[in-house]
């Protein structure tokens, strides 16, 4: 693995918390890996697993679902059936050869700046360590 | 059994409850069994069922919509009814069930009648069907569970990832993206697919690996938790590609984690429509 390896991550966060988090993180001048490419998205919910997929297609080395807390979803159950969700599609992205490591998805509040800062520190480091995609890029279109 | 099933067919016709009976007939080889509709108490006649009879036909029910219809289900059907029952797709007032006993459906080909079971029908638990408003056939014991003919499915367990990826990447290439897996599919009723969405552009317009593996894959995630594991998909595929492998590992993952299987039980949602407050499923704690 060539030390220059700079993971490609994705990140899904919801607008009412995690968005709200990562900005915390941001004005209380905590650090992160600048690895994360962050959507902003109405709930974790909304993420559909196609947007999911498309982002492992066109070459994402990892994607991250943030959302608020069980009980504290803006529209009330949205990260509940986020968690369902990828809870299925992990399993079924590592049967298809992409490590499940490689799809997360946290709870992270708006006041949780520094639990933002920490989680894609360390996501990104794992993913460092994971190294470039197995499928050797055979599944991906192009890159991000 | 195929007296049974012209009988009720003509009277149901008859007495004007239903206006049309969904059924096999005889292909036009002879030999293999094909859709078959019913209008008219004459037709009827020519309904038959044996052990050729692969289709599902519980789709069609879906173009039904508003008028009564009678359909002819194995138990693998009968599953895939409740499925789309439950979803709302099919009314159960509108539809009289005739259920078969199923035997199993054999592998033939056109003009040629096989020998063997096809492979669904070996490894099947169910001769009869879960629901039904006529049953024909004589009921008879239920098998016994065995294990997947397709000894894939372990293999693939024990790979490493990169061994998975290159497994599906070569399965994947040959996909012509004809969608006949979605075209066959119970569970594929959408208006319109996303495959088919211009706007947003999920899957390309190219014909290459990446297309054909984003389709690949969320064909099957939208089926997790629905599919009852028919593998019409399978058996339709062109080029052999083994849909019913990705198919049962989402069933048994859905089993395992909600200890749910699809078209069992009426007025149960699929368990990605639903969820639990205080479940713990190992993600995001």
């Amino acid at each position: 693995m060539a030390l220059d390896y700079q993971p490609k991550i994705v990140g899904f966060l919801c607008n009412w918390c995690s968005y709200a988090g990562a900005d915390m993180a941001g004005t209380s001048r905590l650090t992160y890996p600048p690895n994360i490419r962050i959507i902003r998205v109405p709930c974790s919910g909304r993420v559909d697993a196609t947007l999911v997929t498309k982002c492992f297609q066109q070459g994402a080395d990892a994607v991250l679902v943030a959302g608020c807390h069980p009980g504290e979803c803006h529209y009330s159950e949205g990260n509940y059936h986020a968690r369902r969700r990828f809870t299925v599609l992990r399993e079924l992205l590592s049967f298809l050869g992409i490590e499940k490591d490689r799809l997360r998805l946290e709870w992270v509040s708006a006041a949780e700046g520094k639990k933002f800062s920490q989680l894609v520190s360390e996501f990104s480091a794992e993913i460092a360590h994971l190294g470039p995609r197995k499928d050797n890029g055979k599944a991906a279109g192009g890159s991000l | 059994m195929n007296q049974a099933i012209r009988d009720k067919a003509k009277e149901l016709l008859a007495s004007g409850a239903v206006s049309c009976v969904i059924g096999y007939d005889v292909g036009s080889d002879g030999i293999n069994a094909r859709p078959f509709f019913a209008y008219t108490e004459e037709e009827a006649d020519g309904l038959a069922f044996d052990q050729t009879c692969t289709h599902n036909l519980v789709k069609y029910l879906i173009d039904r919509a508003g008028k009564a219809t009678a359909i002819v289900v194995k138990p693998c059907d009968a599953r895939a009814l409740t499925v789309l029952i439950n979803e709302k797709q099919v009314k159960r007032e509108e539809v009289f069930i005739i259920g078969a006993v199923c035997h199993g459906i054999i592998e033939s080909t056109w003009g040629q009648k096989g020998s063997d079971l096809q492979g669904r029908c070996q490894t099947c638990t169910q001769h009869t069907p879960l629901v039904y408003d006529l049953l024909v056939g004589e009921p008879m014991a239920e098998p016994t569970p065995k294990a997947p003919l397709d000894h894939r499915a372990a293999t693939l367990a024990n790979m490493s990832v990169a061994e998975r990826a290159a497994f599906w990447a070569e399965q994947f290439q040959r996909c012509l993206r004809c969608n006949a897996c979605r075209q066959v599919c119970p569970g594929c009723y959408c208006a319109e697919c996303f495959v088919d969405q211009l706007d947003p552009e999920w899957v390309g317009i190219r014909i290459d690996l990446p297309e054909k593996w984003l389709w690949n894959t969320i064909r099957a995630f939208h089926l997790a938790g629905r599919c009852v594991g028919c593998d019409e998909c399978q058996r339709v595929c062109p080029v052999n590609i083994p849909l019913g492998l990705l198919n049962h590992k989402l069933e048994e993952e859905v089993a395992t984690l909600f200890d749910f299987r699809p078209g069992v039980k009426a007025d149960v949602p699929a368990p990605l429509e639903t969820f639990k407050k205080d479940e713990k499923l190992g993600i995001g704690e």
